[in-house]
């Protein structure tokens, strides 16, 4: 029987959020199927209207994505199209560090001004020990400034060490009779560890069948399902999928990440069941692709490109906002997508539905908000 | 500058990330600092003693010989501390010089403003971490380094911000320690007049050269709440309009201007017109001096010194601070006009301050450095230590937003994972980079009792001393247990 965690409450919110790295191209994932623009720009890599899995009356979602339909149609899943940021470097890592750190001159990250000053049960000023979680090997941007992130490999990562039983027992002795709030930051470490012990330990089998793959998207999506099922605190994730700068041969480079990411978000939200209510997962990238497509059957750095939202009470089944369309008149810079709908308006309703509303100016600073309408 | 020059910065810079390969005798960039070797005293008295409580609070922790050093100064404890406390005040006479052969060779300390800027940010940001680690662990000037990092919280400035990448080395180096232990509105006019803060604080982009340009308010508002007045502090919003008009025009040449980082006041884009702030009125025409006409303002303000003495009880007293001693520091603060050092010495002869043991939590910072220095670590201060502190939210110069890391335990409750996790890699010698001889702590204590009083600033309770003889079959664990427990948290 799991007890709650005293600062973290079992009802928490996450939010994961995942970075495609390398600018993925909005138009692949969700090419805009009656738009003849799209057609004329892309002679060769388009995808046709028949073999994409249509979403509405202008978008369809690339074949390969065909695992996300269902979550779209139960309501839980929302596209945002010609979406991205300010930023117009076309540099992956201005572009990145941007996103990530909140705009052009921001501090820190904007996952981590969020931790920082998101509410909590019982006005309890920081996370527990597993709150924010980054999934990889390096400290993404994102998560500058947060307190307390484990970049985690593996579950291993949060052990105290080999055989620390015996320590564990010890602190378990000590801090119990402390008289102020050491005692209970050092019980909330001590069940997570506790937690994390039994996770380790015991095989987990996702539920409903649920189908991750090997790759590291999928493992990592799976590791934070086994997280958010066990309770431990956990308030924000970050994932990366790397790899979807497709200047050449693009359909070679960004199918097999659109099977893992597709593989790794049905996975993830058939094994979260009810708990994908509290559970809200982003997937932004720095820019999108250029309209037109190059020489080598790729295309090159652009500007807007398309996001998604998924479950924690969204209202989804629908994309977004009004497509800009791709008449030559509508692109930006050298032929790009435009942003019509910065990114930040995508993740400010999903903060303030976590409390985070009155903090916002400080979460994305010198930034004018237009948030969509995410739940109703 | 010429490439030849560009070239040996970034190749010692990379120098300085790849060395740990190298044999120590052999590392181009850096050395670490041997232990302290010799028989120590260790504190003897269940509670925590005068001696141990002013290490506590006045250093990053004690060093094996400091509390032996200090209880030699004279026949009772309350002289010896009257003494050292002396000896840290004038900390320009407390020789160094061990320290500085440690850091020397980080070039960040001592490169002119526009050289920083041929550093690539993420070398020049490990370099400076691993100063301010270096100096917190090392130094013999323990209470001007605590204030140091006290200040660098006080106008805490995001190294990842803009030009702040390159400037924040120089706001430390040039703005933060030669005023640390000085009067306040020096340090505050050197702060108002920093690259790094011009940048940090958009005080670089308030400019008004037409009529109805809106003067850019970040800096002023900051100005008020945080750095003077305090946010009870007693000004409007109008205040801070016209404090932002008054500093209209100063700014900061960016990284892709001449003489970068430069600060320069540029008469056309200042609001040259009367202002009234908090009542007083600054006629117009006074161009650049109106700066400091704010500044005469706002730096001797009672509530400016009501707000830092706050601070100050806060830091070194308790995380409520007992009015009394906010008082008579604020009220010393005034008649010095802001003497740093008067300040400090009134707060430590106060009763409140005197009787505060242990009523205060280390942070992450100054668990790892308190760990080091009573374990006789040697360190290079290099990514392997470093990340601790970033998981645990508590590196240096990243802090993302202007109040600076906080300075009272709620916020850091969630750290204890990893201070575990520090406290058994670091005791098993698992830090690369970093690394303990248990053995020869252990001898210079004579017992392991001692060596247990040494880490606590007291002797261990009955449960401590269980615990500890519960797993004395393994020495480095019974070590790890005692920088784990509750205990070593408190100081």
């Amino acid at each position: 029987m799991l007890t709650a965690l005293n600062t973290n409450g079992d009802d928490q919110e996450t939010l994961v959020v995942v970075f495609l790295r390398g600018g993925a191209d909005g138009l692949t994932l969700v090419p805009p199927i009656e738009d003849d623009n799209y057609y004329r720009a892309r002679p060769r890599i388009a995808t046709a209207k028949q073999d994409a899995v249509r979403l509405d009356n202008l978008f369809g979602l690339h074949p390969l994505l065909a695992p996300l339909q269902p979550i779209y149609t139960e309501g839980h899943l929302a596209v945002l199209h010609a979406a991205g940021s300010e930023d117009d470097t076309h540099s992956h890592f201005d572009a990145q560090d941007f996103m990530e750190h909140g705009g052009e001159f921001a501090a820190g990250g904007w996952l981590g001004r969020f931790l920082r000053y998101r509410p909590r049960p019982g006005n309890a000023e920081a996370g527990g020990p597993l709150s924010a979680i980054a999934l990889g090997s390096r400290f993404p941007e994102c998560l500058r400034g947060a307190p307390s992130v484990t970049v985690m490999q593996s579950l291993d990562d949060f052990a105290l060490g080999s055989n620390t039983t015996p320590i564990t027992a010890e602190l378990d002795r000590l801090y119990r009779t402390q008289p102020d709030s050491l005692a209970s930051a050092g019980r909330d470490t001590l069940n997570a560890l506790a937690r994390i012990e039994s996770m380790r330990n015991n095989v987990y089998t996702p539920a409903n069948n649920a189908a991750y793959g090997t790759d590291n998207f999928s493992q990592g999506l799976k590791q934070t399902a086994q997280l958010i099922k066990a309770r431990v605190g956990l308030e924000a994730v970050a994932i990366d999928l790397e790899g979807w700068d497709s200047h050449f041969g693009q359909s070679t480079v960004v199918e097999p990440l659109m099977r893992q990411l597709a593989q790794g978000l049905a996975a993830f939200y058939a094994d979260l069941g009810p708990a994908i209510h509290h559970t809200t997962t982003l997937v932004m990238t720095e820019f999108g692709r250029r309209v037109q497509e190059n020489s080598s059957f790729g295309t090159d750095h652009g500007s807007g490109s398309a996001m998604f939202a998924m479950g924690g009470g969204i209202r989804g089944g629908r994309v977004l906002g009004k497509w800009p369309g791709l008449a030559p008149a509508t692109l930006t810079g050298p032929g790009d997508v435009p942003v019509a709908y910065n990114y930040r308006n995508l993740v400010a309703p999903v903060l303030s539905r976590m409390g985070a509303g009155p903090q916002l100016k400080s979460i994305f600073p010198d930034f004018a908000f237009n948030a969509l309408d995410l739940y109703s | 500058m010429t490439l030849t020059r560009k070239h040996f910065v970034l190749s010692s810079a990379a120098a300085l990330t790849g060395c740990e390969k190298l044999p120590p005798a052999l590392r181009p960039s850096f050395r670490t600092l041997e232990a302290d070797t010799g028989s120590f005293s260790a504190p003897a008295s269940d509670e925590v003693d005068l001696i141990s409580h002013v290490l506590a609070r006045v250093t990053f922790g004690s060093r094996a010989n400091d509390y032996g050093r200090i209880a030699a100064l004279a026949p009772n404890q309350q002289e010896a501390i009257h003494l050292w406390l002396d000896q840290q005040l004038a900390y320009e006479s407390i020789d160094d010089s061990k320290l500085d052969r440690a850091i020397r060779r980080l070039e960040c300390l001592h490169e002119p403003l526009g050289e920083l800027f041929e550093f690539k940010p993420k070398h020049l940001l490990q370099q400076m971490t691993r100063a301010a680690i270096l100096r917190a662990t090392w130094s013999e000037r323990q209470l001007y380094e605590v204030m140091a990092r006290f200040w660098s919280d006080h106008f805490n400035i995001d190294s990842s911000k803009g030009d702040c990448k390159w400037l924040k080395a120089a706001d430390e180096r040039d703005v933060i320690r030669p005023n640390a232990l000085g009067n306040f509105p020096a340090l505050l006019r050197a702060s108002a007049l920093s690259p790094a803060m011009l940048w940090y604080l958009d005080g670089r982009a308030n400019r008004k050269q037409q009529g109805n340009d809106k003067p850019n308010e970040n800096y002023a508002r900051e100005l008020l709440e945080l750095h003077t007045l305090g946010i009870d502090g007693g000004y409007t919003q109008h205040d801070i309009m016209e404090v932002a008009r008054c500093l209209s025009g100063w700014t900061v040449r960016s990284v892709k201007q001449l003489r970068k980082g430069a600060v320069d006041f540029q008469a056309d884009q200042h609001d040259d017109g009367e202002k009234l702030v908090l009542g007083h009125r600054i006629p117009a025409g006074q161009r650049e001096q109106d700066l400091d006409h704010v500044l005469a303002i706002v730096s001797l303000h009672p509530s400016t010194a009501n707000h830092l003495a706050t601070k100050l009880c806060r830091h070194f007293i308790a995380d409520v601070p007992p009015q009394a001693a906010v008082d008579a520091v604020a009220q010393c603060f005034l008649t010095t006009k802001g003497d740093i050092k008067a300040v400090l010495r009134t707060l430590f002869a106060h009763p409140e301050f005197l009787n505060a043991r242990r009523t205060k939590q280390k942070r992450p910072f100054e668990f790892v450095v308190s760990a080091l220095r009573a374990t006789q670590a040697e360190t290079d201060a290099g990514p392997a230590l470093t990340d601790y502190l970033l998981r645990m939210g508590h590196a240096p110069y990243q802090y993302p937003t202007p109040e600076g890391y906080a300075d009272r335990s709620g916020p850091w409750l969630g750290t204890l994972l990893w201070r575990w996790k520090f406290a058994v890699a670091l005791s098993r010698n698992a830090i690369k980079g970093t690394t303990i001889n248990l053995e020869t702590c252990r001898k210079s204590f004579g017992r392991d009792d001692n060596l247990i009083a040494h880490l606590l600033g007291r002797r261990p309770d009955a449960a401590e001393r269980h615990a500890f003889a519960r797993l004395n079959s393994s020495a480095p664990d019974g070590l790890a247990l005692v920088l784990a427990s509750p205990g070593f948290q408190r100081c």
